[in-house]
């Protein structure tokens, strides 16, 4: 296999309006435009509140607007009033530009900026109309603003599956399901222009936070349809197996124990942690023993982890072949070798954020783009408004109508 | 509509695939009407044996989940460490438009399964290549799996904890059907560039790389150098009204209380304290974070004494915001799963629902989902179509390269 970027992007030329908010449905732009879409973001004149999300308290502190970077790069901004009268000739003629339109207001909303599929498929009956929705475009949830952490992980029932038994259900973190479900948005729009490009007809394709959620939840959904029950997961200082648990290290960290051959591997796993004497003790003679004492055997084991750093025990550990797995921290990952070899980190133009993440595609005939610094609300308004056609006099009219932001 | 009018009808994808992220991608083109072929070692994929093997998986009498990783596709079994069954599937690789891999990459090397391996076979041919950890470096060769590669190596269950907790479980297979997604996508573009220009190519992705993906926002904080403070426990949680609490029922109601000012009254009078709204350790926002173990207290007696139904409706009738948190046997019944597409009836009598594929589509529907093959099922029919005569199959069979 090779990735080299010898010819052009697959998605040169192909025009997107990003007319969405916050992070699923832009995200979608954002792998369109890494792989050569000409992406116009429609913003209001205050901006797309995810503009400001790097100060929310869910956020890591920082003084650079970090998460914009990664979800506006490649964008150019136009600040569109869209309850403007004024502003509506001019989402018409780019609704025509486009091949690709992507929408995540609420049912609603859409209907009151006469921005549905129905609305525009007369205006350019070749555009791939993308819907993100919270739950759906039918049923009696469909109006409610959907979020990644209510949506995608609470509704779905993947917050209260992914629990240790008796503990409170799973953390998500900031945006995690919205960027899985960009993904499954690519695919769609992909599937439209596929269509598109065969018969002349555009159409309609979305996905919604929640329908992404049951999916990557899907084996125990599809388990919970037949009557099957997860089962608990037990927590760490409680294990049904001893041998292919977690243990907290001296610094905090943790290690995961996976020592399913523990018939072969005992005794030179009690040398390996320093306590001989254990392979002796009568207690933990053989595998049905040490299965049957599990927590007698964990109460012998978690001191000892307890006793040195993770570095310490992946050093102790990696020579003598036992089995045990890695738990790693974001912190170590942007340095790993490993990454940079699975192309996940890439080099920006903008001085502020000078790394970023690749979106997870890999290509053997082209690299994703290099991006700079993310437009500013509104900054490429003239530009696109020229190239759309529109005169200087008329871009004028539009700023003292208020149509612009 | 019928079959011939989906999407990706007429397309021919070879799954050389095991276990559910690459397998799963096979799936969703079979859902939009590729003819997905599943070439199997003598064995099967070991993912026909998950649910007994895997201790964390729910159990049934139906195999469920191997139902949903292989609807819609017909099986072949091959000994590919056998050269007359590679001489087979060499027939079946110059016909086909995709082939899915998710061999490690030492194993592809000995198989001759990679891509430099089969493009002079069929030039037009797309090539999607899944791994654990990417295609060269130092770990290039290691298993990936969903809890090692997509959450354990990525950060992503360090970074889900409580503070002083244990890292974060995930639920079976959730990284690897994400992943599958992506997978999708490069398929596409790549089939995108192939209408362009003729000639196939290849693409893949990696459990690591969308692990990261979808932690982007804090991996993209560490490239700045910040980190994501750990979230308190939730018996000392930075706020009382943003916390977590549990339910006679072992049910979890997570208040989302943002308009505090307003609702802190009626949130005080529908857990029976209306006495606390005028207790001067609570009376502003700053008194309430800076007491919110005492008040977390509270709420977490309070919310213990009635059942979640209760607390849904109580909580609604004094438009006090809560958000739900499903158990996964809510979700098959909600109204709403079924309305956004995602539960959906299948053919097959011991199934009879399933989880459709998240992508919509307009202007078509996703096939329906039948019974996933036996091992081999389809051995003689798709070997048949590839070409080879009665006696060239009756060979292979011989020769043991075919069971």
């Amino acid at each position: 296999m090779t990735e080299a970027s010898a010819e052009p992007l697959p998605l040169d030329g192909l025009k997107v309006l990003d007319i969405s908010s916050f992070i699923a449905a832009p995200v979608a732009a954002v792998v369109l435009a890494d792989y050569g879409a000409d992406v116009v973001k429609i913003e209001p004149p205050d901006g797309d509140p995810h503009r400001q999300n790097w100060k929310n308290v869910s956020y890591p502190r920082s003084n650079v607007n970090f998460p914009w970077q990664l979800d506006g790069r490649l964008k150019r901004s136009i600040a569109l009033d869209l309850k403007s009268p004024a502003a509506r000739p001019v989402l018409e003629r780019l609704i025509k530009w486009a091949d690709v339109l992507i929408a995540n207001f609420p049912p609603p909303t859409r209907e009151r900026l006469k921005l549905r599929w129905e609305d525009v498929e007369p205006l350019n009956p070749r555009l791939v109309y993308c819907s993100l929705t919270g739950y759906g475009e039918t049923g009696p949830d469909r109006d409610r603003p959907g979020f990644d952490i209510t949506a995608y992980f609470g509704r779905s029932g993947m917050l209260d599956a992914a629990r240790y038994e008796g503990a409170p259900p799973a953390i998500s973190l900031p945006g995690q399901g919205d960027r899985a479900t960009a993904m499954t948005l690519v695919a769609a729009i992909l599937m439209g222009l596929r269509r598109r490009d065969r018969t002349g007809k555009g159409g309609w394709v979305g996905s919604s936070l929640y329908a992404n959620g049951a999916w990557a939840n899907g084996t125990t959904v599809a388990g919970a349809a037949i009557g099957a029950k997860l089962p608990p997961r037990r927590p760490p200082d409680r294990p049904r197996n001893a041998l292919t648990n977690l243990y907290r290290t001296k610094d905090d960290r943790w290690l995961q124990l996976l020592m399913v051959r523990d018939d072969r591997l005992w005794e030179k796993f009690c040398a390996a942690i320093g306590k001989p004497g254990l392979a002796g003790d009568p207690r933990f003679a053989d595998r049905e023993e040490r299965k049957a004492r599990a927590q007698e055997l964990h109460d012998a084991l978690a001191p000892v982890f307890a006793g040195r750093t993770y570095a310490e025990w992946v050093t102790a550990l990696s020579p003598t072949g036992i089995p045990f797995g890695v738990i790693g921290r974001v912190a170590d990952i942007v340095d790993d070798e490993q990454a940079a070899h699975a192309g996940i980190f890439a080099d920006t133009t903008n001085p502020e954020v000078p790394r970023t993440l690749n979106n997870p595609i890999r290509l053997g005939f082209a690299k994703p783009r290099v991006s700079g610094p993310p437009a500013a609300v509104g900054q490429h308004n003239d530009e696109i408004l020229r190239e759309l056609g529109h005169s200087d006099a008329e871009i004028e009219a539009l700023k003292k109508a208020g149509a612009l932001g | 509509m019928t079959d011939s009018d989906l999407p990706l009808a007429g397309l021919r994808v070879l799954d050389i695939s095991s276990f559910i992220a690459a397998p799963a991608a096979a799936v969703v083109l079979g859902d939009w009407g590729a003819d997905v072929i599943k070439v199997e070692g003598p064995e099967g994929d070991p993912n026909r044996r998950i649910m007994h093997d895997s201790a964390n998986y729910p159990k049934a009498t139906v195999n469920y989940p191997w139902e949903m990783d292989s609807r819609n596709k017909r099986s072949l079994s091959l000994d590919l460490k056998k050269p007359e069954a590679r001489a087979a599937l060499d027939r079946l690789i110059e016909k086909a438009d995709v082939l899915i891999c998710n061999f490690p990459p030492l194993v592809r090397e000995k198989l001759r399964l990679a891509y430099d391996d089969v493009k002079a076979l069929n030039k037009r041919l797309i090539y999607a290549s899944l791994t654990g950890y990417g295609e060269t470096g130092p770990d290039r060769d290691r298993p990936g799996f969903d809890v090692t590669a997509y959450f354990a190596r990525s950060g992503l269950l360090d970074s889900q904890r409580y503070d002083g907790g244990p890292p974060g479980v995930p639920v079976p297979a959730q990284g690897d059907r994400a992943t599958a997604m992506t997978l999708v996508s490069a398929i596409l573009m790549a089939l995108m560039h192939r209408e362009k220009t003729g000639e196939g190519t290849w693409v893949g992705t990696s459990l690591l790389g969308n692990g990261l993906w979808s932690c982007g926002v804090i991996a993209q904080a560490a490239l700045a150098d910040a980190y994501l403070a750990p979230r308190p426990p939730i018996d000392r949680p930075r706020s009382a009204l943003g916390n977590i609490y549990r339910t006679k029922d072992d049910r979890w109601i997570q208040l989302t209380i943002v308009r505090e000012d307003k609702l802190w009254g009626p949130l005080a009078r529908v857990v029976g304290h209306p006495e606390l709204v005028d207790d001067p350790r609570f009376a502003t926002q700053a008194d309430r974070r800076a007491r919110s173990g005492e008040l977390a207290t509270y709420l977490r007696e309070a919310f213990e004494k009635m059942d979640y139904a209760y607390w849904q409706k109580a909580l609604a009738d004094h438009d006090v915001t809560f958000g739900v948190i499903s158990r996964a046997q809510d979700v098959p019944h909600d109204e709403q799963a079924i309305a956004c597409g995602a539960v959906v009836g299948t053919a097959i009598p011991a199934m009879p629902r399933t989880l459709a594929n998240p992508v919509r589509l307009g202007f078509a529907e996703q096939r329906m989902a039948h019974p996933a093959p036996a091992l081999g099922q389809h051995n003689e029919e798709i070997l048949r179509e590839a070409g080879l005569t009665v006696a060239e199959i009756a060979a292979l069979k011989a020769s043991g390269a075919m069971t």
